[in-house]
């Protein structure tokens, strides 16, 4: 079975494609600004799909990651919480 | 009403009033039944009572009833918990409940012991005669609406006799929307058709078994009962009226009415159970004609602030348990609107606003656009809650059996694309079906 952090990797380059996005990135990518330019809402978006899909996401547990890799972490330190 | 009930069984003694799962009386009939639950009421002092009854034309010959001894009545929902209907009787005060349930902790009596009083027949009451219809609530316990009777009937005078109608009765008792189509088949001297509940697949059923004309339900009811009609294949009702209110109704759903009923005439009704009274819009265009701005007539309206304000001639007097309110002054109706061209569109309740990063965002245009996507059946727009925004635009759809779920988000998506960022839907799900109240969709804020 796939890990958690390999399946929100996967929800965020669908998300990339739906938004016409370069769907290429590595952990030290920022979610914002000269990064993946993601905006507010879709940041709110993102959050969304990634709970809609995981079950849970960073933002609704009230982190805020900077780059895709936190974002990341996130999931690894979920499952070892949850397994 | 009873006045109403002993016209139209003076003309028509032997015509079918009500045909339902529970019988099929007729006028004469129905009259004997409120002549005489009128007479117990007054023989036993009964001032306010409830009704909890399944059976339509029960609850027509007590209605009629309560009229004739100028006994308060209100009908309880039947989807209503034991908790909240004995709750309800305890509330407004009442000194009975007429239902055939016998297991519920207030004061009760069957219908039959009604109807089979034998106490001396009465002349009707003086006027104003009291009536208590609930509201939804939808937020928060139900509120009693005061009316009387010579309010909610002032404009059945001007109701031709049309004794060949059969009309569904797609609305519980308790709603107004319900109680209005009773009084209009009454006044039209016509015949009530009710199937084993309000469910738009028994509504079907009744339609189809007992050859329904004419049919009023809300926007929900109507998406509800197309899809059903799609996925049974079964012959379409030859329906020459069809009739929404209750909520908002999209443009989508009036083009799909139109081609699902080529030969029906398409009426949107506009009303609330405050106002007391409803607006007729024929044109088949959504929202109301600006013309009903102007004032003058039984209802006026105007806006204030982005929200529809309403002064009717039959409003309300209050609620029970708070001071009456001035019968003739304006009140919010609660619905957002904006004024476009000749038309006063609606944007939704003003309890549905979503507010997303402080940008106050309507539901409606989300859910008009969504529903004219193909392989969407049926569709709600609501806020989800989000850490980042407070609110996003959530989608809740309901696929065409054959409809791929990805390329429906997609078209949902670019549906959208000309709404402001903030009123786009971020969360499109696909789900087997929409939780509803009284046929009417749920927008409540859920995750």
């Amino acid at each position: 079975m796939e890990s958690r952090r390999t399946q929100a990797q996967q929800v965020l380059r669908t998300f990339l494609e739906r938004t016409d996005r370069d769907a290429a990135f590595e952990d030290a990518t920022p979610l914002q600004g000269e990064g993946l330019a993601l905006d507010s809402l879709e940041t709110a978006e993102l959050s969304a799909l990634l709970e809609d899909e995981l079950g849970t996401d960073p933002f609704t547990e009230g982190l805020l990651p900077v780059t895709v890799g936190e974002l990341l972490d996130f999931y690894d330190e979920s499952a070892s919480v949850g397994s | 009403m009873i006045e109403l009930l002993e016209g139209a069984a003076a003309e028509h003694p032997d015509k079918v009033a009500v045909v339902s799962p529970f019988g099929a009386p007729s006028y004469a009939e129905l009259l004997d039944r409120a002549r005489a639950a009128g007479a117990e009421l007054r023989a036993r002092g009964i001032a306010r009572f409830g009704i909890l009854e399944h059976d339509p034309a029960v609850v027509l010959a007590l209605l009629a009833g309560s009229a004739l001894a100028g006994a308060e009545a209100c009908v309880y929902p039947l989807a209503a918990s034991d908790e909240v209907n004995t709750e309800t009787f305890v509330r407004f005060e009442e000194d009975l409940l007429v239902t055939s349930r016998t297991d519920l902790d207030v004061k009760s009596a069957a219908p039959t012991e009604l109807f089979g009083s034998t106490a001396p027949e009465l002349p009707p009451a003086v006027e104003p005669r009291p009536l208590m219809v609930m509201t939804t609530g939808t937020s928060g316990f139900p509120r009693g609406v005061r009316h009387t009777w010579e309010r909610v009937l002032r404009t059945t005078s001007r109701i031709k006799p049309a004794p060949d109608q059969r009309w569904l009765l797609a609305y519980g008792l308790n709603q107004f929307g319900g109680l209005q189509i009773l009084i209009h088949v009454l006044a039209a001297r016509a015949q009530l058709v009710a199937g084993k509940s309000f469910q738009p697949r028994d509504a079907l059923a009744a339609m189809r078994q007992h050859g329904v004309t004419h049919a009023s339900g809300t926007p929900t009811f109507w998406r509800f009962l197309l899809a059903e009609m799609r996925s049974d294949g079964g012959p379409t009702p030859a329906l020459t009226q069809v009739t929404l209110g209750g909520e908002a109704v999209p443009g989508a759903l009036l083009e799909r009415l139109h081609e699902a009923f080529p030969g029906a005439k398409i009426s949107q009704i506009y009303g609330a159970t405050e106002f007391g009274q409803n607006i007729t819009v024929r044109d088949r265009l959504p929202g109301l004609p600006i013309g009903l701005l102007q004032s003058g007539g039984d209802v006026e309206f105007k806006v204030v602030d982005g929200e529809l304000w309403v002064r009717s001639k039959a409003s309300m007097l209050g609620y029970y348990g708070e001071e009456s309110v001035d019968a003739e002054s304006w009140r919010p109706t609660g619905d957002l609107v904006e004024v476009v061209g000749e038309r006063v569109e609606f944007r939704g309740r003003k309890t549905d606003v979503i507010n997303v990063g402080g940008v106050k965002v309507h539901p409606l245009p989300v859910e008009d656009r969504a529903s004219r996507v193909p392989g969407v059946q049926l569709v709600r727009a609501f806020g989800r809650p989000n850490p980042l925004a407070g609110s996003i635009v959530a989608v809740e759809a309901v696929l065409e059996p054959d409809a791929d779920a990805d390329e429906v988000g997609r078209a949902i998506r670019e549906a959208c694309a000309d709404l402001p960022p903030a009123a786009r839907p971020r969360s499109i799900r696909f789900v087997e079906t929409l939780s509803t109240t009284g046929n009417k969709v749920n927008r409540g804020v859920n995750r």
